[in-house]
């Protein structure tokens, strides 16, 4: 009952305070509510878009393996991609023969490329591949067909595209099947529209701004004939060890081995995975100092009000309080003004991901939520100590008599 | 039941400069006694109530309470003594405005360093009966009479049971007749209940009310 009532006195004399320096309050608590906020949006930014990449992923279908160019230390630290070798099509001859690969298919890749019709431009990523990048990537038709071994042998000028770039450059999507768009300096006709993976939203198209075109079709434009990536499925989940194997044997006779690598999609996400947790990470330390510089407005203010209740201090004192008690009662006061700002915090960055949801997957986790209130309490607590001392180191007789 | 022994006070104004409030004070107060400690101000006499009721620590002498050399106990024991031992009663009344009449008579139980006997929370309905203040209890303290506050801060002197109410110019801050109530009641409960009491007064009229003087004079008792 004593502790209820102490506690009771001690929250109610802090509320009491607060409502009659409402301005005060609200502007110590805005440092916390700001910082709270930055922390919590680029934590929920970051896994957002690592979330978002996972589907991204996830909607290519499971098994799928790439060769790449450079070794595996300098992929997975996230560079060595662009550059290095470049593979052909003898490549692609050698890997099909190894067992249990389903599918198989070069990938030349060309970013920031431009399509246009009716005097509409969209900026998309060129994919020169085969047939096989179709159940390879689970491609899926909308309207017109899918890209057939007549199509790549031929090398014509024929290509697919999402409906969501489909859309922007024509009225409707099912007209723009037969139609010519210009890519490159070339005309290309749309065989067949393919569904939306989703995603996208994000400045980028994700994987819906890619134009699917014949391989021989880029040589115009890829004069060596080569290509960054080859893409190959697994039969099963238990036959990537021995694929890996093999097929690094197989490359290994033309390449050196730090030349290139052999990888699962597992390893690649994990790669983006790590890259994003590092810039988040760094990102989410930076958005901290703010909440530092809150902890400070907070440091100031419980100063301010320690030499205001001076007297306060003195008379409870005098009733027989204890210097843990004047402690107790000022770490109470800074810590629900830093609860404040947190809370504030938090129901801002609901409304805000609320909304952002519509772009990408964004949602709070209990995690940020937890993060959150722990921080702001333990912000009024490392903040708060130093005034709280103040107050209780003050001889009882001196904050009696304080006019 | 409390023994002042040789106890002296210093204030170090600067470097250079010190003030001495109090000088070799010896004094003994026994139980049940209603002192007055008299004398122009600055004389040293609020110094001696603070140092008697543990607010500050003599810069030299010891204090003894019941028996017990209470000079040097640390802050905590010393605050539970102050806690259950002694009830203050000041001119400036010094209650706390954000608690109601009944949260502050009830704050030193908030304190309190071990179970009571009691329950205070009908401890203090009774003292608000007891003085006059009925009705009061929910009411802030700047919202009634002075003399009503001051009752207020007696009962609050009083919620603990204490051995010994310390009054620092209790009427001061009041009208004569407003006055003279409270020095009536500090009088009933001297001799109902056997509290002893200790006033600081300059006023010769309330020191007339007391059963012993004690004058002082340049932090000295003569």
């Amino acid at each position: 009952m004593k502790y209820i009532r102490y506690l009771v006195f001690t929250i109610k004399s802090a509320f009491f305070d607060f409502s009659r320096s409402k301005g005060r309050t609200f502007l110590t608590s805005l440092g916390i509510l700001i910082g709270v906020m930055a922390v919590v949006l680029l934590m929920v930014l970051g896994l957002g878009l690592k979330r978002y990449i996972e589907q991204q992923f996830e909607s290519l279908g499971s098994n799928l393996m790439y060769v790449m160019p450079g070794s595996k230390a300098t992929i997975t630290r996230g560079g060595g991609i662009v550059g290095g070798i470049k593979f052909d099509d003898k490549d692609v001859r050698t890997i099909e023969k190894v067992k249990s690969i389903t599918y198989i298919a070069p990938g030349y890749a060309k970013a920031g490329s431009t399509v246009e019709a009716n005097g509409k431009t969209e900026i998309v990523e060129i994919v020169g591949s085969s047939e096989q990048i179709v159940p390879m990537f689970n491609l899926e038709v909308e309207y017109g067909r899918l890209m057939e071994k007549k199509d790549v042998q031929k090398g014509g000028k024929v290509i697919m595209l999402s409906t969501t770039v489909v859309e922007k450059l024509f009225d409707s999507a099912e007209e723009s099947v037969g139609k010519n768009v210009t890519m490159e300096n070339q005309n290309f006709k749309i065989i067949g529209v393919i569904k939306s993976k989703g995603g996208g939203g994000l400045g980028g198209g994700g994987l819906d701004d890619h134009a699917y075109i014949p391989f021989k079709a880029t040589y115009s434009f890829n004069p060596d004939k080569k290509f960054y990536a080859i893409y190959f499925k697994a039969e099963n989940k238990d036959a990537i060890p021995q694929i890996k194997e093999d097929v690094q044997r197989l490359l290994e006779r033309r390449y050196d081995k730090d030349d290139f690598s052999v990888l699962e999609q597992k390893e690649i996400m994990e790669t983006i995975s790590s890259i994003f947790s590092i810039i988040n990470t760094v990102l989410v330390a930076i958005a901290a100092i703010s909440l530092v510089v809150g902890g400070i407005g907070i440091m100031n203010i419980m100063y301010v009000t320690v030499t205001e209740r001076i007297r306060e201090i003195g008379i409870r004192r005098a009733l027989g309080a204890k210097k843990s008690d004047i402690l107790a009662q000022f770490l109470t006061e800074s810590v629900i003004l830093s609860l404040i700002g947190g809370i504030l915090g938090l129901t801002v960055s609901y409304v805000i991901v609320f909304f952002l949801q519509s772009l990408f997957p964004a949602y709070i986790d209990a995690q940020s939520i937890i993060l959150a209130l722990g921080v702001s309490s333990a912000i009024g607590i490392i903040f708060g100590v130093f005034p709280a001392k103040k107050a209780a180191d003050l001889t009882p007789m001196d904050a009696i008599r304080y006019e | 039941m409390i023994k002042l022994q040789g106890v002296w006070k210093e204030y170090q104004i600067d470097r250079e400069i010190t003030f001495t409030a109090l000088k070799d004070i010896t004094l003994t107060i026994e139980k049940g006694e209603f002192i007055g400690v008299v004398g122009p101000s600055g004389c040293g006499k609020s110094t001696l109530m603070y140092v008697m009721g543990l607010l500050d620590q003599p810069t030299k002498g010891s204090i003894h309470v019941d028996e017990k050399n209470v000079t040097g106990l640390g802050d905590d024991k010393i605050s539970a003594l102050r806690n259950a031992f002694f009830g203050f009663v000041f001119q400036q009344f010094n209650l706390i405005n954000k608690l109601t009449v009944l949260e502050n008579i009830l704050l030193p139980s908030v304190y309190a360093s071990v179970k009571l006997s009691y329950d205070p929370l009908e401890k203090a309905r009774d003292l608000v009966d007891k003085f006059g203040l009925k009705g009061k209890e929910n009411s802030y303290p700047n919202k009634i009479s002075g003399g009503q506050q001051q009752r207020v801060a007696i009962a609050r002197a009083l919620i603990m049971h204490p051995e010994c109410i310390l009054a620092d110019e209790p009427t001061g801050n009041l009208d004569s007749k407003t006055g003279e109530s409270i020095l009536d009641l500090l009088s009933e409960l001297n001799r109902e209940e056997k509290i002893t009491i200790v006033v600081v007064t300059h006023d010769a009229h309330v020191a007339e009310r007391t059963r012993r003087t004690i004058k002082m004079v340049d932090g000295q008792i003569v």
